[in-house]
């Protein structure tokens, strides 16, 4: 049997490699501004986005603001996954509705989430209820596909194993579809709460619903440009926090399943 | 005769939800009052006078032009330099903090800086789009050159096949699966960012007409070029899975022989 | 044609260290086809790749054609046992076969001869222009022979290649191997785990012992050149060559699980 040959025995661990990368890019943002490579009107050094931040936090507004886009996120997410799964349970199970739904499905679905914002703007305003449309239109559609690709997934041994056994439609679910579909209901979790957190943030800086996009673009107008970036970084921190906390979940969700099935594409 | 039967079966699944859903819009808009909810029928009817020759070309032709410089342009770059990280393990290991937490940025954000470093002309919409656009190519790039299979690696090593060939007809090939979620993911942040770049400052384009439209208070128009650029979102996923289907045709058929045996 | 002198491996692994091969020493001659096998785990497929160049060994030499190897040696190939997955999935059969010579800067009709004859000597002249998934287990393996077999190697190494493939089609692809190093008079060295297919196939048997590995003994069989399954398999000698391998395994076996 051909194993893989043992690579990279020699080098940094990978811990120390990231972490000079890190150091490297912050590094960078700190030197080329000052040495004028980059304008430092537009691009504050790193000490100065720090310095910034650290100012910011200490801001009970920021804290409000931040507080208004993650409820925004975290409500959008939730309603979208619920009825991603209890949409995708009952479409994917029942082949009728599949093939009735399917051309609505592929039609809606690569709908630009952002073609609603003029919509939503009249119709709703310009309150958090409008980004959380948007919200929850665009994560809707990612767990939706992925929990149609897990139902569909479940192995068809198993499944006519499970008729000929006389399994109610409950415990189909409980034992057939959901082990099979959990893997692919985590992802898509996973790829919503992305999803969420982009639209949210968008929808505050484009409608002007209250949160923190809607403070980057006030600090914009305002010309306070350390502040910009200061509130670009905080946004970027929330989204890798997901991000980490999101596959942290799936892994030790799938840690005692038995199957472990790549992302299937979104 | 039961020959016509499945077809009419199959169109009829196809068409039977939406057409449902069409009619009914119509149906509930048609005494519609609301003045920001105009019937359906008013929308159709504003339609061919609204995105005339004229408008196509002055809006529509800029936006999709903007759309495809920018998503090739993170395409290539994504996938030149997810080849490069990819295909060493020090590398990967020194960029995947940054890269993690600059795709974690909402592309959006970054709007407001790029107005100020580039302007609000062309450029800077492209420079918009490839910001965000860029980051599911090079990611999906990364892994998808990080996990070829090692007995291909070993083949190739053995045949001492090497550099531009090797390029070429391995690792790239090997990789097309996952580089084209990639490109999928892409080419939807691509479309979302044409039209916020021009939601936010513009001259031209699709996103502009329709916040002019909102702004003038023309809401049938409105709502017809949101429904243009709902149809040409539709149109270019169709597309892009066409080209999918032709780059990865033997992906799908080693697929089917794995389920085969299942 | 191919020297192992005193070749000794050691993988480092995660603070353990393990001997993998101690130390082997054979030579095969120019156009002679030696048959390696041994206990499972005895490492076999490390001495596989250390031949064939994609391993360094800790000490001790392989040289090929009087050149000593320090990574894939030209005019050498490599027949691996994961014959489904050493195919590439995007060419097609014919294009896999090319792909090598390509890489070699053959020209192209040049190329078209070597693959269309080594296609026709593995029985697949036809099978061009399907995907490797389209093909069975057997035929995939063919490919790769093929694929090896246009390269024109003076050496061929193959590893345990029909360990994954059914009975029947075992034996049919045994003696394709044979009538393919009849032909072209290459230089074969053959590892399996299979005891009847090393004597059936070797002119010589390489017996290893249990990890950490070394040569037991270098058996010379006297079987006739023309082989073919049902008669020689009953052969006297036959019997007896298998007999005397085999227990010499079962002692590399004990000898391992006093260790």
């Amino acid at each position: 049997m051909t194993q893989a040959i043992a690579k990279g025995r020699t080098g940094a661990p990978p811990v120390l490699l990231g972490a000079a990368g890190l150091v490297a890019f912050v590094g960078l943002f700190e030197v080329l501004p000052r040495v004028g490579i980059l304008p430092e009107a537009y691009f504050p050094t790193a000490s100065t986005i720090g310095r910034t931040m650290a100012t910011l936090v200490t801001e009970s507004s920021f804290w409000v603001s931040f507080g208004e886009t993650v409820q925004t996120w975290a409500l959008g997410l939730a309603i979208a996954v619920a009825a991603g799964i209890v949409l995708g349970v009952v479409i994917g199970t029942v082949p009728v509705l599949r093939a009735a739904t399917a051309s609505t499905i592929e039609f809606l679905r690569p709908i630009p989430s952002v073609a609603l914002i003029p919509l939503v703007i009249v119709l709703v305003g310009t309150d958090m209820e409008s980004t959380l449309i948007l919200v929850v239109y665009a994560s809707f559609w990612q767990m939706l596909i992925q929990v149609l690709y897990g139902v569909a997934d479940v192995d068809p041994v198993a499944r006519e194993t499970a008729l000929s056994y006389r399994l109610g439609p409950w415990d189909r679910i409980r034992y057939l579809v959901f082990p099979t579909a959990l893997p692919y209901a985590l992802t898509g979790v996973r790829l919503a709460a992305s999803v969420a957190l982009i639209l949210a943030v968008t929808g505050e800086l484009v409608i002007g619903s209250p949160g923190l996009g809607h403070d980057i673009e006030t600090a914009n107008s305002s010309n306070s440009i350390p502040r910009v970036y200061a509130l670009i970084v905080v946004t970027g921190l929330i989204g890798l926090a997901a991000n980490l906390v999101a596959r942290a979940v799936e892994r030790y969700a799938l840690a005692w399943h038995p199957s472990v099935r790549a992302d299937v594409p979104a | 005769m039961s020959q016509t039967v499945a077809v009419l079966k199959r169109v009829g699944l196809i068409l039977g939800l939406p057409a449902v859903l069409v009619a009914t819009w119509w149906f509930t808009s048609a005494d519609s009052q609301e003045f920001y909810q105009p019937p359906l029928s008013k929308i159709v009817e504003v339609f061919p006078k609204t995105w005339t020759s004229q408008r196509i070309v002055d809006d529509v032709v800029p936006s999709l032009g903007r759309f495809v410089v920018g998503f090739l342009l993170a395409v290539a770059t994504g996938i030149a330099v997810g080849v490069a990280i990819g295909s060493n393990r020090a590398l990967r290991a020194f960029f995947e903090p940054v890269l993690e937490f600059l795709r974690a940025i909402p592309p959006p954000v970054l709007v407001p800086i790029l107005i100020l470093v580039a302007g609000i002309g062309n450029d800077q919409k492209v420079l918009v789009i490839v910001s965000g656009a860029i980051w599911p190519v090079l990611l999906n790039t990364i892994e998808g050159v990080r996990s070829v299979d090692p007995v291909l690696v070993d083949t190739c090593r053995s045949y001492r096949v090497r550099g531009a060939l090797r390029l070429r007809m391995f690792v790239l090939r090997a990789a097309s699966p996952q580089i084209m979620t990639g490109v999928r993911q892409a080419q939807q942040i691509a479309l979302i960012l044409m039209v916020i770049s021009e939601l936010v400052a513009a001259e031209n384009g699709l996103g502009y007409s329709i916040v002019q439209f909102q702004r003038g208070f023309q809401i049938p128009e409105m709502w017809s070029g949101v429904i243009v650029l709902g149809v040409i979102g539709v149109l270019l996923a169709l597309l892009l899975r066409l080209v999918e289907r032709r780059v990865l045709v033997w992906y799908h058929g080693v697929r089917a022989a794995e389920r085969s045996q299942r | 044609m191919l020297e192992i002198q005193s070749l000794r491996k050691v993988y480092d692994g995660h603070g353990r260290q393990v001997e993998a091969l101690r130390d082997v020493t054979f030579s095969v001659g120019d156009g002679e086809f030696v048959c390696v096998v041994g206990p499972s785990g005895c490492g076999k497929t490390t001495l596989l790749r250390t031949i064939g160049g994609l391993l360094a060994p800790t000490s001790g030499t392989v040289t090929v054609a009087g050149q000593t190897v320090s990574g894939p040696p030209d005019q050498l190939a490599v027949v691996f046992q994961e014959y489904g997955r050493s195919l590439f999935p995007w060419l097609k059969v014919y294009e896999n076969v090319e792909l090598p010579l390509k890489a070699k800067g053959m020209p192209k009709a040049r190329r078209a001869e070597l693959v269309n004859q080594a296609l026709a000597s593995v029985g697949l002249l036809g099978a061009g222009t399907a995907w490797p998934w389209q093909l069975s287990g057997g035929m995939q393996q063919r490919v790769a022979i093929a694929r090896a077999l246009a390269y024109e190697p003076r050496v061929l190494l193959m590893d345990e290649p029909f360990a994954a493939v059914d009975a029947q089609t075992r034996a049919d692809l045994e003696d394709l191997v044979r009538s393919v190093w009849r032909e072209t008079g290459v230089t074969l060295l053959f590892v399996t785990h299979d005891i009847d297919e090393s004597v059936y196939l070797g002119q010589r048997v390489v017996v290893l012992s249990s990890s950490p590995t070394t040569v037991v003994e270098d058996i010379r069989i006297d079987l006739p050149d023309e082989r073919d399954q049902l008669n020689t398999r009953g052969l006297p000698l036959f019997v007896e060559l298998r007999s005397h391998i085999y227990s010499l395994i079962q002692k590399a076996k004990r000898t391992a699980d006093t260790r």
